[in-house]
């Protein structure tokens, strides 16, 4: 008969296993790929509707033949849609605010002249000198006759015509591009710039352009730095060795007393042990922040580590459940050979409790690097936050734009995590199973 | 005596360390709180007990029936959801396939994923626009209507074709004759061969299943097509309403959002169940095997009672855990949009660190404990029928 339990299926049923959990696998990576796959877009590929699949894991990208030359370049706008406007560059003669102008323009797109961004200048919405070309299309008009520049918000001016860009002669409609530098990757070096930032414009039918894939591996350094990398992670590392440290001998400690020594009151002090664990964090968590507030102590990393030194109440019972296993003849001999309860813990019980320690040190590890509420309301300055509150501060900084950057830091952020995983898997396995299996 | 008080001496001295934090880690604060939560506490001077104003003032702040009710509701949803999935993927997982260890890793995956980072990486997959979860259900949807286009219109085409040439009649008629003229055969092959007989059986339970979700999405795309509209592409974080408007207590997209974000987590919990399975011993299932039990009787009867302690387990842990969820909204959506999201937690640790008003915040966070330890008892309670403890 068939059988799913704990014995191999046969193939009617095996197929259908496999396909739930091929779709369930897919599924639970997607998030994780995707991640991946944005850290590696440029910045103008994230903000962009994905019209595929593709689209939406692979940053794309154009090039542009350009006088026999490749250029990256990023599409703008389509120009010349339709026939009656012809497109026209010129200069108009008057101010105009940078709102009324559709596409602001360089000065002399062939020299590739710098301009400011057409977001910067609708942002400011600064006033345009006269020195600075727009291009025309459908929404800005030009006379050439007349020299009469109409603007899209109705107004007219004078102006002068600099060039009139002339259709392709094998008629593909045309794209105003600019050129895609590495540096548009990096928000900090578009926003703080102000109006020294210089692009270069062109129109470039769209015979000429030819889709790319763009990688960026440049996001990942810069993401680094702007989140700090290094001074968090040393921060992070510091607090993760204090607390695998304390975790493990207290708990060690502490479960060797509980499971192998005797002394009145052990099994009434070991419930209320198990029973701590029933208190959520919420309800201890004020007044222990004011215990060491008033001991001074918030705003450096003592509250983040010392309760470690203690114990923990989890570990203790875990390690207890193991050392209750441990052959009793062996503490025995040792104790009737004269060991201290100390050299017994050192030399018997702490190798035969390998496993046991490996897995609350790596535990311990996991919930120091992930944790973000203790560091949130303990450090408040800058140059103490982890990489957890480094990350946040970072994504709310920015209200949340820069999805590239982020999801560089967040890969770097993780990958620590699996790779350790990956290397200790049965140890985490065996932890996970006992905490069930025990529980 | 003396030796005893020795012996009890050294056991003290070890568990001394754990014995300082239940006074000042444990209990000082559990019962600080306790009475913080019975006074006024402004910032920088001492605690004056005003008796049971707090929880007064907590029975009238709507802010806090808020954010109970959507702890509440977030609960009632992510906890059932979360441990019966759970239990699926380690039931799938339990059989011995090929490629176990990776299915097993790859589930596990997420649960290593720091929760700032799953914050954010969320937050970027809700984003309405640009999001990757937006994406999916856009190519889904396009999959649906087009199969529901075949549903719905097809039948109906092929029906009015019939009337006008006959010959089409043939082609609805076609499939009946051969099952009248063929049935009898098949059925004696398929007695013949239970394989077969199973084989097509589980293609026949895919093949329904299929089928009535798909009419259940086509007749919910006729009946309701404002709020199918919005099942396209729902504005997630930043969206407070319901779904569907019309059932009251619904959880709002954003809520929604954070649910599917937890089911993402599940993982832990199976890999915890497995553990327990792989425990239960092959000698029964052999035993119910000679007895010709089918797998639903071996997973309902033998399966589910032996598993039943970490069943017990999980769902405490959940209950604790989904109580306390805190760091996912206050980064995802800092409570918004309309308090929609504000869990407990998140409501305490805004009173007691923005707020400053510390014995308020103390008095949620007791009441948010209390109905912990209620849920805790209650699951307890219930399951005293249910769960079978072996060897007691």
């Amino acid at each position: 008969m068939a059988d799913a339990h704990g014995t191999t299926p046969p193939w009617y049923f095996r197929i259908p296993i496999h396909v739930f959990l091929i779709t369930g696998s897919i599924l639970f990576l997607l998030p994780l790929i995707w991640m991946i796959a944005t850290s590696f877009k440029p910045l103008d590929q994230t903000l962009r509707y994905p019209d595929s699949v593709m689209n939406a894991f692979v940053g794309q990208g154009h090039r542009a033949d350009i006088d026999g030359r490749a250029f990256d370049v990023v599409l703008e706008r389509r120009v010349s849609p339709v026939h009656e406007h012809r497109v026209f560059i010129v200069r108009p003669s008057a101010e105009f605010a940078a709102g009324e102008l559709a596409l602001p323009f360089g000065k002399d797109v062939w020299d590739k002249y710098p301009v400011f961004n057409k977001q910067e200048l609708a942002r400011m919405n600064a006033r345009v000198t006269p020195t600075m070309n727009a291009l025309t299309d459908d929404r800005n008009r030009f006379d050439p006759e007349t020299g009469v520049l109409t603007l899209c918000s109705g107004r007219t001016l004078p102006a002068t015509l600099v060039r009139e860009v002339l259709p392709d002669p094998e008629g593909s409609p045309l794209w105003l591009v600019r050129e895609w530098r590495s540096s548009d990757t990096d928000t900090k070096e578009i926003g703080s710039a102000g109006g020294d930032v210089t692009r270069a414009w062109d129109v470039v039918p769209e015979r000429l352009l030819r889709e790319t894939v763009r990688v960026i591996p440049r996001n990942y350094p810069i993401a680094l730095h702007r989140v700090h990398f290094l001074r968090s992670l040393r921060n992070t590392l510091f607090l993760c060795f204090m607390t695998v440290c304390g975790a493990t001998i207290s708990s060690l400690l502490v479960a060797y007393g509980f499971a192998l020594m005797e002394f009145r009151g052990r099994d009434v002090l070991f419930a209320i042990t198990l029973a701590t664990m029933m208190i959520p964090f919420p309800v201890v968590m004020i007044p222990v922040y004011l215990l060491y507030r008033d001991l001074g102590w918030v705003g450096t990393f003592k509250p983040l580590w010392v309760g470690a030194w203690f114990g923990s109440a989890f570990f203790i019972f875990l390690l207890r459940q193991f050392l209750l296993g441990l052959p009793k003849d062996l503490l025995d001999a040792a104790r009737i050979d004269g060991c201290s309860e100390l050299e017994i813990l050192w030399y018997v019980v702490v190798p035969l409790a390998r496993p046991a320690i490996a897995m609350i040190a790596l535990f311990t590890f996991l919930g120091t690097w992930k944790d973000f509420m203790g560091p949130l309301i303990y450090l408040n300055h800058e140059t103490q936050f982890t990489l957890s509150l480094s990350l946040q501060a970072f994504a709310s900084e920015h209200g949340g734009t820069p999805w590239h950057l982020l999801m560089a830091a967040s890969t770097v952020f993780s990958l620590p995590l699996i790779v350790l995983f990956f290397f200790a898997m049965k140890t985490f396995i065996r932890g996970i199973s006992m905490t069930g299996i025990k529980g | 005596m003396g030796a005893d008080l020795r012996k009890s001496l050294k056991g003290y001295a070890f568990i001394l360390p754990w014995l300082i934090a239940l006074f000042v880690f444990v209990g000082y604060p559990f019962f600080a709180g306790l009475y913080f939560s019975f006074c006024d506490f402004p910032p920088m001077k001492d605690p004056m007990f005003v008796g049971l104003e707090n929880y007064t003032n907590l029975c009238t702040d709507p802010v806090f029936r808020r954010s109970l009710g959507v702890t509440v509701i977030y609960a009632s949803v992510a906890i059932p959801l979360g441990v019966f999935f759970a239990l699926c993927l380690a039931l799938l997982l339990n059989t011995r396939i090929r490629g176990l260890s990776f299915y097993r890793v790859v589930f596990y995956l997420p649960h290593l994923i720091p929760t700032v980072v799953v914050a954010l990486l969320w937050l970027w997959i809700f984003n309405p626009r640009y999001g990757l979860l937006n994406l999916v259900l856009r190519l889904v949807t396009t999959v649906a209507d087009a199969w529901t286009n075949v549903f719905f219109d097809l039948p109906a085409a092929l029906v009015a074709e019939s009337f006008v040439r006959p010959s089409v009649t043939l082609l609805l008629a076609g499939p009946l004759i051969a099952f009248l003229a063929f049935g009898p055969w098949l059925r004696m092959t398929l007695a013949e061969s239970p394989r077969w007989r199973l084989f097509l059986r589980i293609c026949g339970v895919i093949t329904l299943t299929l089928s009535i979700v798909t009419t259940l999405y086509a007749t919910l795309h006729r009946l309701l097509p404002v709020d199918m509209q919005k099942l396209h592409s729902p504005g997630w974080l930043s969206d407070g309403n319901p779904l569907p408007s019309c059932v009251p207590f619904a959880p709002s997209w954003a809520l929604w959002g954070i649910v599917i974000m937890g089911m993402w987590g599940v993982g832990q919990m199976a890999v915890i169940y497995l553990a327990k399975l792989q425990d239960v011993p092959t000698e029964l299932y052999e035993a119910a095997d000679i007895d010709g039990a089918s797998w639903w009787s071996k997973t309902r009867h033998i399966t589910i009672p032996l598993i039943s302690p970490v069943i017990l387990f999980n769902v405490v842990m959940a209950i604790i855990g989904t109580f306390q969820v805190f760091a996912e909204p206050y980064i995802m959506t800092g409570g918004g949009p309309e308090d929609k999201t504000r869990f407990v937690a998140m409501f305490v640790y805004d009173q007691a660190f923005r707020y400053q008003n510390v014995g308020y915040a103390s008095a949620i966070a007791w009441m948010l404990f209390l109905l912990i330890v209620g849920l805790t008892l209650l699951a307890f309670r219930i399951s005293r029928k249910h769960v079978y403890y072996a060897g007691r």
